[in-house]
Formats: structure tokens, C-alpha cells, sequence
């Protein structure tokens, strides 16, 4: 058939993700011998890993009160105890010998003595645990980024995945990949797809994340026929920059950041008041007060803002104490100054109140996965972000970071050993990813239409309005009939108004958009199904927790429907089923 | 004392340039350097080299010439800035930390003293 | 607070540049309406928004963290997204790197560079699963170092890049941090020297363009010190 070129390479293991997790899966999977290869979307220090402050939540033995117990019980308390225990319990367990292995990468973590490492407090956990370094985010990537290197690993830059291309067997045997450089086809035949492609952040309006998580790895997930899980919990940061556009989103963290909390479980986090100054965060959690969780406290001031209360710009004020100032401009410099340059010297001595709203931050659910990261489909792996279960229907700060860790290294290790046995990409892979070019080649083909970008705005408002933080059943049943309209009407519409090749980035916009649509609509279906409130996800028309609803609750696409399903919370007791659904139905 | 505060670098393309105001002043000033010490050179070996040099020495011209004030203070200047500034250089390797404005301000500032006594004494002071 | 800031319009004059069709680049000029504070990047993401559709540029987080943003504008090497718009700016890519097209760099050789320095510690026995021994202050130092955004915005605008056999004060920057790693045993000296560390003219306009606030001078000083006295 006529079709575009489509080049070939062959790889063992091929990792979509170059942030964190996915480039602890390329050392753990090169370290075990495999062939690897990294495809980032743009230049590989373009993720989400970059833009965190890096705090990271592990058992030192440092603290005499904390244990990998305690550790664990924080994120099930957290979490609503629907996270899947197993992976909740390895993460946990494992988090610390993580944190040697980055320092041993060269991120030399804070410390008041030579190995006294200094920690600090999180919104909700109970004991001071938190690790971190001043280069935050940044330090993390940088000292990965050199370990890949020094190992050879292969980097492809402004390389998207665009689909995992199964074979006759429904097993995953190849990567259909686009050059967004140079506008070509490609298809990387593999033994293992790991996807490590971030969160779902971009799919709202006022987001914190990079503008490459378009939740790519879930929707080409679901189109292989892997589930979801818990997809309904999104987790908005409480506080996050109001103005200038620009940085508007951007995540403040924690008010527990910018107050005695940081250090001390029982003191006070910066104060959050309305426009008429009062602490209506203690309407909700009168005891951890503005120390609570995010989901608490993002809840709090959306309704501030939605009733009334809020400023003229739109947010509410955190009044921190400055009385912390001196550390917190030791530990995270570059904090101190994005708030001086986008709001003035006072807010960055934390002298002065500092307006914050919240901002949708971390996808909490995502491709389901076994303790291995390995998905229902065979020969498909996720980890990090794109991954769900690990943390339940609200995630402790600072607890990202060693999960990208953990889980990175565990999906770069069951690629490489599963990838041994594996069998290699046949013809019909081949043709398939083929088909699928040729049809996404379609869109350049396309004179008149609808431009890519109208249609995320449009999405982005949807999600922000009607998925975010706070649901209703009759908007979330209109917002699926819109996704499902979108989908069927308008994405065959999309145009790309360049004819040129070579980084377009309104080609990249429709290839995402399909992304988008489907984990948008997963979302939804999702969020309508879960008649309660529990963690992220709150509903006006269900707004207590219901514990019927202890479970978890799967997504998959059959054809163009979307199906949903309740699921035990997998225990330490429930054997694994995860592979059970796909083999059954393979035979 | 209050902590000093990170920079704000959200301007970074209105400011002047010092480094490139300073490495080409430091540039302009060698070649001055060298260029007058190569015309001294070459004048005093015409000077010193028979019925030539003779005639050179009593050109009125080239008597007058190193008496221009403006040309002392180019001189002058050069040498001075050019000097300071590969002393400030050296001082560099050898550890001692300073900012790039400041030290541009104080090498200019110095030569241009240097200038400004040619400068006042043109006008008679 | 915000709601005083007033709507300005800006001219943008930006580089295009298609090397399927283009011999050289040309300028196209833009007018963009915006709030006044609004950065070079908005500006950018304006023009492909409303005006030209088919405008390549690069950007991913947009707070100032991952550096792949970088520009020139007015002729000086920024972060797009934090460097605030003026009222007539020229955009172009950033230079010496090759251009894909428009405003987007290729950086393969940037991270070839990188990677033929070998930036991690190398150590003379392995880490042992505990806290590694390292003074407060020096660790943050290292941290510090270590938050080099790799945005080569310092490359750009270094003269010596330009004139000599130098790689570029980034480089110097990331090698002194592995120099003071207790870790690490590399003659990272000696790679400085190979890297062109004497070709410094000391003019710190590294320093002065840095989106990090490091200064990739005062580590080539720190090496060359050391080259003098033997360290």
C-alpha cells in the first residue's frame, strides 16, 4: 500500500519519558543488558520531573519516631486507603535505598552535618521525613541525565510515541514513533514498551505541569486495551501562582512550606485567608489546619474563590511567616526567586501576603500496573505519573519523587528481563504501524478544518470547568457528550495549516489531541461512576465520603466505548490479577 | 541583616553589556598600545640612522606631535585600562572574588583619571 | 495589585527560517497586544496562536527550570519565558547551534559535548547504601552548581566561543561542580584544560546573562587558580 516512509530500528526496550522515571527504567534496564533507547518528546530536560522542588519523602532512619511502617500507613491515611497496597508498601520500603542511589549519582542532599541529612515536614504525613537538596527538580535530572550518558544510552530528542503497536497476539512488539525534527515516520520494534510519559496536567486550563504532558502514555495505553485505574483522582495543587500569565499555575507547594510546620508536625503552616481575612481552612480541617492535605486544602480555596471570597485577581492570600524565610531561602533558592521577580521583594522575603489558587498538578491514577509495573497488556510496562494505584485518591508531597525512583527502576528491570524470552515484532506489527501513519499523515493533507489549538482550549476550559475540582453528575454527563462529539466529529476535521515537516507543531497538537480526548473522556466516565466524594475527587451532588465506595474503579476502551468497573483494593493479602482480564481474553 | 536576595533576571536584554563594553575597550586599548609603540619604534630607528634620522630629529611636526594633549590622554587612558584590567584579571586567578560592574567602574574609572589630567591641563589647569 | 498593569502593543520582529525551502533566514514582523509585564515567550505563543500558525518555537515549562526556551532578543541570549517583552524586539534563534527551523535550536551537539565529559562522580570505591560524607556548606555548593539549566544561553553569548578553541563557560560550570565532588577521582582539570579553559577573556558576561544566577566565570577563575598552584 501507498504510505509514508516508515524507517525501522530494533531495540529490546524502548522507554517513552524522559523525565525521572523514565530515565531510572533506561538505567536499570541497560544495567541488566538490555538494548535501550529514550524517546522524549523535545529536548530530554523538557518534563515534569525538571519542574519540581524535589522534596522527597523516605524512611532515613534519621528521624527515631518514623519507620517504613508509618511511612506506609501516612500514604494509605492519605491515599483513602484505595491505593493499591502492594505498590504503596514497595514504595515505602524502597524509597531510601533510592535516595543512595541519587546521591551516589552525585545529588548531594541537604545536610546540617557531614551525614546528618536535614529533613522536613509534609502537608499530612505525621513525621518529619522529607529529604531534598537546593537544586531541587533540576539537580535530579542533571545528575540522571550524566548517568545516562556515561552508559551510552541512546536519547532520541523530539521524538513522540505516538502508539504501541501490538502484534496478532495483542502483545506489544513495537513503537510507533514520530521525528517531530524532521517530520518522519518511525517504527522501533521492541520486546518492551515502557511508557514513563508524565500526568494528564495539560488538559487543564490552569495547570503546573510542562506542556508536553498532554497524557499521552494513558490514552495510547487504553488504545492497546490496557486499563486505567482510579483516573477519576486528580490532585490540584492547593496554592499556586495567580499572575502574571506566564508562570500563572505554577505549584507554591504547600502552605506548610512557609510556616513552622516545615520543621515541626504540631506548629503552624502559613495562614490562608479570604477577602475578609478570615482562616477558612479551619472550616474544613480544624485540627491539621492550613497543615492539612492537598486535597483538603485545594477543595477550601476553590470554594473560596467560587463563592466569592477570593481576590480581584482570583485567588486567596497565604500569609507565611517570615521567621523561616532565612531557611527557606537556603533550601530552595530558586523558589525565592520566581516569587521576587513575578510578585516583588516583600512576597519573596515572605514578609508580605502572597496570593495563591490552586492548579491541577498530578495525575494520582493512570495505567494500572502490578508490582513490576507491568500493565494488563503483555509486553507494555508503566511507571511514575502515567502509572496509577500507588497512591490512592491523594498523594503526600514529596512522595513523587521516590515513586519515579522506585517504580522507574522496577519497570526498567522487568522490560529487561521479560524482554529475554520476549518474541521479536512480525510482519503484521509492521503493517499495522503502517496503516496508522498513514492515516495520521492524513492531517497534512487537510486544507480546510479545525485548527488543533481551538480544540485543546476548548477541551482545557471543559476539564477546568466541569472535571476539575469541583464535579456535579449533570456536568459530567455533558462534558462525555462533548469528548464523544469532539471525538467523532471534529477530530477527523483537525488541520494543520503548514505544509512543512519539520517541527510542527500544529502536527504534534492533532497527534495529541487524540490523547487527550480519550483520557479526558476516560476521566469523565470515571468521576460520573464515583457517586461520593473521597480525596481529589468531589462532587456537590455526593459530598460525603461513602464507604461502599472503598474501591477502585477500572476504565478500558472496547472499539469507541469507554467501560467502567468496580475492583476490590488490592491488599497485601488479594493475589495480583492484573494480567488475568488480557490473558483470559487472549485465549 | 537582611539576606541577599537572588537576582532578578527578568531584564536580562535592556542592560548594558559590561563584559562586552570591558573586553572591547580592553581590545581597542592594545591596539593603541601597540600601535604607538610601534610608530615609537620605527620613528627612533629612522631617527638613529643617518642624513635621514638627522632630518627626522629636526621636523618641527613630530616634535609637536608628542606634545597633544588629546593624543596623551588616548595614551594614557589605554595604558592605564589596559594594565589595570589584565592585573584584575590576574588577581582573578589568584582568588580574589570581585563583580564584573564593579571592577569595570573602578579600571575605567582609574584611567580615566589618567585622561582627565591631560584633559585639565589642555585647559590650562 | 495585577489589575493595575495596562495592555500594551508590542512589535516583534521574528527569525523564519525553513531549511527545506530557505537559503537564509528572513525577518517577519508581528504585532501583538498583551498585558504589559507579559514575557518574550507569550508574545512568541501569541503570534502561533492568532497569526502564524506554522511558527516554530520551543518551550516547555515556562517558569524558567528546564532552559529550552532560550532565545536571542535585541541580540542577547534569554529565556524566553523569563525575560519581560519590550516594546520593538528582534527574536531569533539562539546562536552558534544549528537551526531546525525558526526558533528551534538542535542541541545533539550540545549533549555530545556533555556527554564526552563524563559528569559523574567517579569514585574509587562504590557508594555504600549510607549517608555519604560531605560537609553542609560544600554540598550546597555542589547543589548549586548542579542547577546549571544547561540552557547554553552563557555559550551564546561567550566571545571566546566564538574566536577561540573554547567550549563554552557551561561546560567549565559542570566540570568544577564534579572538581569539588569529595567523590569524584577525574582530573577534571585537565578536561578543562582540553576544553579550552585558557581562553577565557574573564569578561563575565556569563555571569551577567545567567537565568541560574551562577557564574560559569568565577569557575573557570576557580580552575585556573588551581592551575596555578598546582592543585
Amino acid at each position: 500500500m501507498n504510505g509514508p516512509e516508515l524507517s525501522t530500528q530494533d531495540y529490546d526496550v524502548v522507554i517513552a519519558g524522559s523525565g525521572a522515571a523514565g530515565m531510572r527504567a533506561a538505567i536499570a534496564a541497560h544495567d541488566a543488558g538490555a538494548r535501550v533507547v529514550v524517546l522524549a518528546k523535545g529536548p530530554p530536560r523538557a518534563n515534569h520531573t525538571r519542574m519540581s522542588g524535589g522534596r522527597y519523602n523516605a524512611v532515613s532512619g534519621l528521624n527515631p519516631n518514623d519507620s517504613t511502617d508509618a511511612f506506609y500507613k501516612d500514604t494509605l491515611e492519605s491515599g483513602t486507603w484505595i491505593n493499591n497496597h502492594a505498590l504503596t508498601r514497595i514504595l515505602a520500603d524502597e524509597a531510601m535505598d533510592r535516595a543512595y542511589d541519587l546521591e551516589a549519582y552525585g545529588l548531594t542532599w541537604d545536610r546540617s552535618e557531614i551525614t546528618k541529612y536535614s529533613l522536613s515536614m509534609t502537608g499530612g504525613g505525621s513525621f518529619v521525613r522529607t529529604l531534598g537538596s537546593a537544586d531541587e527538580g533540576i539537580g535530579i535530572t542533571e545528575v540522571m541525565l550524566h548517568q545516562l550518558h556515561v552508559r551510552g544510552i541512546e536519547i532520541k530528542a523530539f521524538h513522540m510515541l505516538v502508539d504501541a503497536v501490538q502484534d496478532a497476539d495483542g502483545r506489544v512488539t513495537g513503537a510507533l514513533v514520530f521525528d517531530l525534527a524532521r517530520g518522519s515516520w518511525r517504527f522501533l520494534t521492541c520486546r518492551a514498551l515502557v511508557l514513563a510519559t508524565g500526568g494528564t496536567s495539560q488538559l487543564y486550563e490552569t495547570s503546573s505541569g510542562p506542556t508536553v504532558n498532554t497524557g499521552d502514555g494513558i490514552g495510547i495505553a487504553m488504545r492497546t486495551g490496557a486499563e486505567v485505574v482510579d483516573i477519576e483522582f486528580m490532585q490540584f495543587i492547593p496554592i499556586s501562582f495567580v499572575y502574571p500569565p506566564s508562570i500563572k499555575g505554577y505549584t507554591l507547594t504547600e502552605p506548610a512550606h512557609y510556616g513552622p510546620r516545615h520543621y515541626d508536625p504540631k506548629a503552624d503552616a502559613a495562614h490562608l485567608l479570604n477577602n475578609k481575612g478570615e482562616r477558612f481552612v479551619l472550616k474544613h480541617d480544624p485540627v491539621r489546619r492550613e497543615g492539612s492535605t492537598r486535597d483538603v486544602l485545594a477543595r477550601a480555596i476553590m470554594l473560596e474563590i467560587l463563592e466569592g471570597r477570593g481576590t480581584p485577581e482570583g485567588g486567596v492570600l497565604m500569609v507565611p511567616d517570615p521567621k523561616v524565610f532565612e531557611s527557606f531561602l537556603r533550601e530552595r533558592p530558586i523558589y525565592v526567586k520566581r516569587l521576587l521577580e513575578n510578585y516583588g521583594e516583600a512576597q519573596a522575603r515572605l514578609e508580605a501576603p502572597i496570593q495563591v489558587m490552586p492548579s491541577a498538578l498530578y495525575t494520582l491514577g493512570g495505567v494500572r500496573i502490578d508490582n513490576w509495573c507491568r500493565t494488563s497488556v503483555p509486553g507494555l510496562y508503566a511507571g511514575g505519573e502515567v502509572a496509577g494505584g500507588v497512591h490512592g485518591a491523594n498523594r503526600l508531597g514529596g512522595s513523587s519523587m521516590p515513586d519515579i525512583q522506585v517504580f522507574g527502576r522496577r519497570a526498567g528491570m522487568a522490560a529487561a528481563e521479560d524482554a529475554r524470552q520476549a518474541p521479536g515484532a512480525t510482519k503484521a506489527a509492521f503493517e499495522r504501524a503502517r496503516e496508522r501513519a498513514a492515516a495520521l499523515d492524513g492531517y497534512l493533507g487537510r486544507s480546510d478544518g479545525v485548527r488543533p489549538i481551538e480544540v485543546k482550549k476548548q477541551v482545557q476550559k471543559l476539564m477546568w470547568d466541569d472535571v476539575g475540582l469541583v464535579r456535579s453528575g449533570p456536568k459530567l454527563v455533558e462534558a462525555i457528550r462533548i469528548f464523544r462529539q469532539l471525538r467523532s466529529e471534529v477530530l477527523p476535521r483537525l488541520k494543520v495549516t503548514s505544509r512543512t515537516r519539520v517541527v510542527n507543531r500544529e502536527w504534534m497538537e492533532a497527534l495529541e489531541l487524540e490523547n487527550m480526548l480519550d483520557v479526558g473522556q476516560a476521566m469523565a466516565t470515571a468521576a460520573l461512576e464515583r457517586k461520593e466524594t473521597r480525596g481529589a475527587h468531589y462532587r456537590t451532588d455526593f459530598p460525603e465520603i461513602d464507604p461502599n465506595w472503598a474501591i477502585n474503579l477500572l476504565v478500558w476502551r472496547e472499539g469507541s466505548e469507554m467501560r467502567v468497573e468496580r475492583r476490590d483494593v488490592q491488599t497485601l493479602d488479594t493475589p495480583d490479577k492484573t494480567n488475568a482480564r488480557v490473558l483470559a481474553e487472549a485465549r | 541583616m537582611a539576606a541577599i536576595l537572588p537576582r532578578n533576571s527578568t531584564r536580562q536584554a535592556d542592560a548594558l553589556r559590561y563584559g562586552n563594553i570591558a573586553r572591547l575597550t580592553n581590545r581597542i586599548t592594545g591596539v593603541v598600545i601597540v600601535g604607538f609603540v610601534t610608530v615609537h619604534v620605527l620613528v627612533q630607528a629612522m631617527v638613529h640612522s643617518g642624513w635621514f634620522g638627522e632630518a627626522v630629529a629636526r621636523s618641527q611636526f613630530l616634535l609637536d606631535l608628542q606634545q597633544v594633549p588629546l593624543v596623551h590622554a588616548i595614551l594614557f587612558f589605554s595604558i592605564a585600562f589596559h594594565t589595570l584590567w589584565g592585573m584584575k584579571l590576574f588577581l582573578g586567578d589568584l582568588g580574589y572574588v570581585y563583580h564584573y560592574k564593579t571592577s569595570l567602574f573602578v579600571v575605567g574609572g582609574i584611567a580615566s583619571l589618567f585622561a582627565l589630567r591631560e584633559a585639565l591641563r589642555y585647559v590650562g589647569l | 495589585m495585577n489589575a493595575m498593569l495596562k495592555t500594551i502593543t508590542v512589535k516583534a520582529e521574528v527569525s523564519r527560517f525553513n531549511p527545506e525551502t530557505d537559503e537564509k533566514a528572513h525577518f517577519e514582523t508581528f504585532e501583538v497586544t498583551g498585558i504589559e509585564n507579559m514575557r518574550v515567550l507569550d508574545v512568541i505563543r501569541s503570534i502561533y496562536e492568532h497569526q502564524a500558525p506554522d511558527l516554530a518555537y520551543q518551550f516547555a515549562c515556562r517558569i524558567g527550570r528546564c532552559g529550552t526556551c532560550a532565545v536571542k532578543v535585541n541580540g542577547v541570549p534569554v529565556l524566553a519565558c523569563q525575560e519581560t517583552c519590550k516594546p520593538e524586539m528582534r527574536i531569533e534563534p539562539l546562536t552558534p547551534f544549528p537551526v531546525l527551523r525558526d526558533l528551534v535550536i538542535d542541541r545533539t551537539e550540545v549533549e555530545e559535548r556533555y556527554a564526552n565529559l563524563a559528569l559523574v562522580p567517579h569514585r574509587d570505591h562504590e557508594h555504600e547504601g549510607q549517608p555519604e560524607a560531605v560537609a553542609p556548606d560544600l554540598a550546597h555548593e555542589i547543589c548549586r552548581l548542579d542547577s546549571c539549566l544547561a540552557c547554553m544561553v552563557c555559550v551564546s553569548a561567550c566571545p571566546a566561543v566564538e574566536e577561540r578553541a573554547f567550549d563554552g563557560p557551561a561546560f567549565m560550570l559542570k566540570l568544577r561542580q564534579l572538581a569539588i565532588h569529595p567523590a569524584d577521582n577525574m582530573d577534571r582539570l585537565s578536561q578543562a584544560k582540553e576544553g579550552g579553559l585558557v581562553e577565557c577573556f574573564g569578561c563575565d558576561l556569563c555571569t551577567q546573562l545567567c537565568p541560574a544566577d551562577l557564574s560559569p566565570a568565577q569557575a573557570i577563575r576557580d580552575f585556573r587558580n588551581d592551575l596555578l598552584f598546582g592543585r
